[in-house]
Order: C-alpha cells, then structure tokens, then sequence
C-alpha cells in the first residue's frame, strides 16, 4: 500500500510518516504544490493525504489535476478549515473524505482503511481481528464462524478497534467517531463505557481472541488474549 | 417627511408669508395712492364750483349735500380765516339707498366777491377698503395657489430628475452589505456635488469593503494556523501515549494534556464561528424546519443524556418554520439543547416545547439563577466545568441576533430559554 503525504508542515509531515510506516504503509511525501504536481501525475497511490494551503498554489488544484488525468487514487484532505463550505467544496472535486485538523490519529487511520477498502474492486473484504471476522459492507460479525449480534454503535465501536488494533484509542476518538463532532464538548465520556461495556461481554461470551481494556487517562484499547 | 416635500413645505411656508407681507405693503400703497388722487380730485373739483359760484350774486346756504357733493355755509369772517383746507374721512348716508357709505371729504372755506365768507365741504365718493382687501386676498390666494402648483411641479419633474443621482446613491447604500459586494457603477451626472458624493461614497466603501476583507481573512487565517500546531502536538501525543515503556502515570498525563489541547481547538474554533456569525459571513438562507433538528440533536445525545439519567421530554405543538441559514439554525439549537444537558445534574430534567413561533429550552441545573445580562456573555462561565467553553449561548445570542430571532433567560427554579420569531 503506497500513500503520498502533500503537507508543507515538516512536524506535521514527519509524525504522519511515522504513523504511517507504523501501520506498514510504503510512505512518499510531498511538501509543496509542484513537488505533489509531478508525483500525482507519475506515479499512483492508493491514498493521498491532501493538505488545502500549500507553499506555490492549492490542494484544490492538484485535485482538480488528479481527476483530470482520470487516475484512481484515494484523496483525504486534511485541512484546518472545517466550515461545510470547505468541506463541500473539496468533496465536489472527487475528494473521498475530508478530515479537519485537529483530528485524532485513530480517526485518521480508520478513514484511510475505509477509503482504501472502499476502491477495492471486490468491496467485501473482511476486517479480521484474530478469530473475528467483520463484513462491514453487510455489517456482520463471526466469531469462529458463528455469527454475533451487535447493536449499531457497537458494531461501529468494534470496527473502529478492529482498524486500530494495535493503538490506544481514546474516549473523544470514539465518541466523535461513532456519535459525531456534535459530542466534542460534553462534559466526559463516560457514557461510551456503557457500549463497550456491552461489547466486551458479548466479546467474552462468544470467546473471541481478545479483550478491550481501559487505559487509564486516555481510553481503550486491544488486548490479544 | 421627503425631502422633496420637506423642500416643498418650506418653500410655501416662505412665499406665503413673503406674499403675505408684500401683500400688506401692497394695499397701503395703493390706498395711500387711492387717497391722493381722490383728494386731488376733490381739491380740483372745490376749484370748479367756487368758478361757478363766483359769479352768482347771492350763494345761497346749502347745508345738506343731497344731491349734490357739496355744501355751503355762511360763515363769519374769524371762523373762515382760521379753516384750512383738510381732508378727512367721514359716513355718508344716502337717503336715496338708505344706507350709509364711505365719503371722502374736503372742508374749506372762500370768500365770495361782494365779501361774503363760506365754509364749503365738498365730498367724494370713497373706494371700498373693504372690498379692496377682499379683493386682494382672492387674487393673493391665486398666486399663491399659482406659486405653489408650480413648486409642486417643479419639484415632481425637475427637481426628483436632479435628485436621481441622490437617491439611486441612497438605495445602493441602503441595499449595501460589506460580505455581499455587488460590482455597480454609479449614473454618470454633471453635478458636481452628486459627481463628488459618488466618489467619496464609492472611496469610503471600498475601502471599508478591503478593511472587511483583511481583518476576515486575519480572523480565519489566525484561527487555521492555531490547528496546525495543536493537530501536531495532539497527534505526536497520541503517539507518545502508545510507548509501551510509559507509566501508568505518565499515560495518564500525556492524556491530560491532549484533553487540554482538544479545549484549546474547539475554544478557537468556538471564537471563530462567533466572528464568522458576528461578520454575517453566513449569508445563504433557507426555509428551516426546527422540529427536524430538534429530533436529530436529541439523538444524538440520546446515549449521553440516558447515560446522566436526564429525563429530556419534546413537547410539539407545532414545526417553527423560520427562514435562516440551515447551518446556525443547527448550531443555535445544539448549543441550547448541549447547554441543557451538560449543565444538568444527574436524573435532571429537560423540557423542550416546540410552537410555530417559539422554542423553549428548560432545564433543571446544579447551578443557582444566573443573572440575564451575564448569561449571554462570553466566558461569563458560572461553573468551573472545564470542559464547557464559555462561548456556547454566546453563540446563540449571535446567531438569533443575525437572523432575525430573540433569545432571552429566565429562572422559575428551573433554567429557561425562550427562542422567539422577532416582533
């Protein structure tokens, strides 16, 4: 898996390339428009990252290019503007998500496995956590081949772990994930617990291969048994 | 009041009391006039008949005028010399019309050649002051009304087509709206003062319309560059926090940290919003249906509000369907809808009522009344909630101001806000 990352901020640039070779992805970075000219337009990626303002002209811009030369690459932009007009705007163009900053590295994984696994040509690739397997086009859960019922957010609360497996996932990453940026500014997040309460024991009675523990200060994550 | 009436109205009020004066004057000239001429007359008229009467040897004494204009008394010689002639105006009564009228009269006295002395009074017919004024106020009043109809006209086809350039300025202006520029170019007129007026308001606009501009793009440009750095030192956070050689405790802070970074990003986008609302950089409408956003928040909030044991009951008499941008209809009745449920205590409870022109939020809340000019301020936080703004009914204040809605705060033991259609 192959992803270019266009972003002017080198710290910004160099912890996305460390999370993203974390997560096993072949990493190529772009810092300014022209520079992400020419990688668009030789090579393709499965997913580009695509920050808005860059030093010697738009994002926009290489979105417009990239559609134009009718390549198929994945496009997330990540920009600091977050009004809907933005948001829009960027979708229009072809872009596959639009991702505001600040955003949480879980979130950013997860929208990038969607993105990818929606380009597939076969669609119905399966997220596999140990012995579970998910269908999440058909929203379907195994264990061990035996089918297990979720309700919607703890099914989207596993999904989210399961495109995470190996990083803390915090409170607000879930929260925002699953309910949406309405709930950013509630008092806690407490009331997630209840859902993976939930989650976990319908985990644990179906003998699934891992657990999801808390941890403390930041929030949960997977534990292989 | 017009301008052009205003114009209109004073112009009358001048010329009438101008004409009035003129009018005043007018009539004692001519009366003085009037007066000297019949005297004249009635000194020429004395010389006539004293020619006549010359030569007849007897005069005799005529007391009354009847039917002639004069009359003659004999007199002796002291009483004679000391009449001077004087002319003064006197009642006649005509026996003939049985009335009394207006005379003119000239008292005088002569002597006869066989030296006999005379008083003679000799009258004339007076001009009717009377129906001289009346007269002259008729023909006044015409030219008044002549005056005031040509004003009127003037005004109407003249002086609106001078004005043009004036109120196509004002209607341009009145419509003017900095976020919203429309591109026009004013009439072209040979009147310099229209001609300089167009210019400095064109100047000033522009230059304001730049200001505008500038200071947006500084808002929003400021507020951007904030996220980059917090993104960075969440996301490089995040990832600290995955270091396996990590404390519980040290996980733990790193985690307070990122909790204090993500207020820092939402207090700024918060701030952001608020200059955004407040510079009317919202500016498509629509027609908004509150009932849909009602039900879509408190979903929303379901699992948190069942997960504090908030007790929230929807009560719809009816959709408040009110034109605005759909945007901050969501934003205003989610920070209304958050405020109730973040301030709320544990097994609270929260009343929404929904009318065709009103929608009420009322909530139980751990916190005392808060005075009505306070809540609505930013930062005027009355609690040390940590995770709460301070920005959020500042918002809504913003928003409902901007579209035309009121929002006001009242406390029956509960908290209560009332969002109403402006009167």
């Amino acid at each position: 898996m192959k992803i270019l990352v266009v972003e002017d901020e080198p710290e910004m640039q160099k912890l996305l390339t460390q999370f993203l070779h974390d997560e096993n992805y072949v990493v190529e970075v772009a810092d300014n428009f022209l520079t992400g000219m020419d990688k668009i337009s030789a090579y393709d990626y499965d997913c580009i990252l695509l920050d808005i303002t860059l030093p010697g002209g738009s994002g926009l811009d290489l979105l417009r290019e990239l559609k134009s030369l009718e390549k198929a690459d994945s496009v997330i932009i990540i920009s600091a503007k977050d009004s809907i007009e933005d948001k829009v705007r960027g979708l229009d163009l072809g872009a596959d998500d639009y991702l505001t900053k600040p955003f949480h590295i879980t979130e950013l994984n997860a929208r990038i496995k969607s993105v990818i696994r929606r380009k597939k040509k076969d669609g119905k690739s399966l997220l596999i956590m140990e012995n579970v397997k998910i269908n999440i086009e058909e929203r379907l859960v195994l264990v061990d081949d035996k089918s297990m019922e979720l309700n919607r957010k703890e099914f989207d609360i596993l999904v989210f772990f399961g495109m995470n497996k190996s990083r803390i996932v915090s409170k607000s990453a879930i929260a925002e994930n699953i309910w949406g940026d309405y709930i950013d500014q509630a008092n806690d997040f407490d009331f997630i617990y209840s859902q993976i309460k939930n989650l976990r024991k319908k985990l644990r009675d179906h003998e699934a291969n891992f657990d999801i523990n808390a941890v403390y200060g930041m929030g949960y994550k997977l534990t292989v048994k | 009041m017009k301008l052009i009436n205003h114009t209109l109205w004073i112009l009358s009020l001048i010329i009438f009391t101008t004409v009035g004066l003129w009018a005043f004057l007018f009539y004692s000239q001519l009366l003085n006039q009037v007066k000297t001429t019949i005297d004249e007359g009635l000194s020429n008229h004395k010389i006539a008949i004293i020619d006549k009467l010359k030569d007849d040897a007897e005069i005799p004494n005529k007391d009354s005028f009847q039917d002639k204009s004069y009359s003659i008394r004999n007199v002796n010689e002291d009483y004679a010399l000391q009449i001077i002639d004087s002319y003064k105006d006197t009642l006649m009564y005509s026996s003939l019309k049985k009335t009394s009228y207006q005379a003119r009269m000239l008292t005088t006295a002569f002597v006869s050649p066989n030296g006999q002395f005379y008083e003679m009074k000799v009258i004339s017919h007076e001009i009717d002051k009377e129906n001289l004024i009346k007269k002259i106020i008729t023909s006044l009043l015409l030219l008044f009304l002549f005056l005031a109809i040509s004003i009127f006209l003037v005004n109407r086809f003249v002086l609106k087509n001078t004005w043009k350039p004036f109120y196509e300025i004002l209607n341009y202006l009145n419509d003017f709206r900095l976020d919203k520029r429309k591109e026009r170019e004013f009439q072209k007129t040979n009147i310099q003062e229209f001609e300089l007026l167009n210019k400095s308001v064109q100047n000033l606009l522009n230059k304001n319309v730049e200001i505008f501009k500038s200071q947006k793009e500084f808002i929003e440009n400021a507020s951007h560059e904030f996220q980059t750095p917090l993104a960075i030192g969440i996301n490089k956070l995040e990832l600290l926090a995955e270091d396996q050689r990590l404390s519980e405790e040290q996980t733990q802070k790193i985690g307070q940290i990122i909790d204090s970074f993500q207020r820092l990003s939402g207090l700024n986008k918060s701030l952001l919003l608020l200059s955004k609302i407040e510079n009317k950089q919202f500016i498509s409408i629509g027609k908004v249906s509150f009932d849909s956003i009602i039900k879509r928040i408190l979903e929303d909030f379901s699992d948190y509000s069942s997960f504090q044991e908030i007790k929230i009951s929807y009560q719809k008499e009816a959709d408040l369907v009110f034109t605005m941008n759909r945007d901050l209809a969501e934003t205003l009745v989610l920070n209304l809808i958050k405020n109730a449920i973040i301030h709320n205590h544990k097994e609270g409870e929260i009343v929404i009522r929904l009318t065709a022109s009103s929608l009420m939020v009322e909530n139980t809340s751990v916190l005392p009344q808060i005075a009505e000019e306070k809540i609505f301020k930013r930062f005027s936080k009355s609690t040390n909630n940590n995770k709460s703004t301070g920005l959020g009914l500042s918002i809504v204040k913003a928003i409902a101001e901007v579209s035309g809605l009121e929002v006001s705060y009242s406390y029956t033991g509960k908290h209560v806000f009332i969002l109403a259609k402006k009167v």
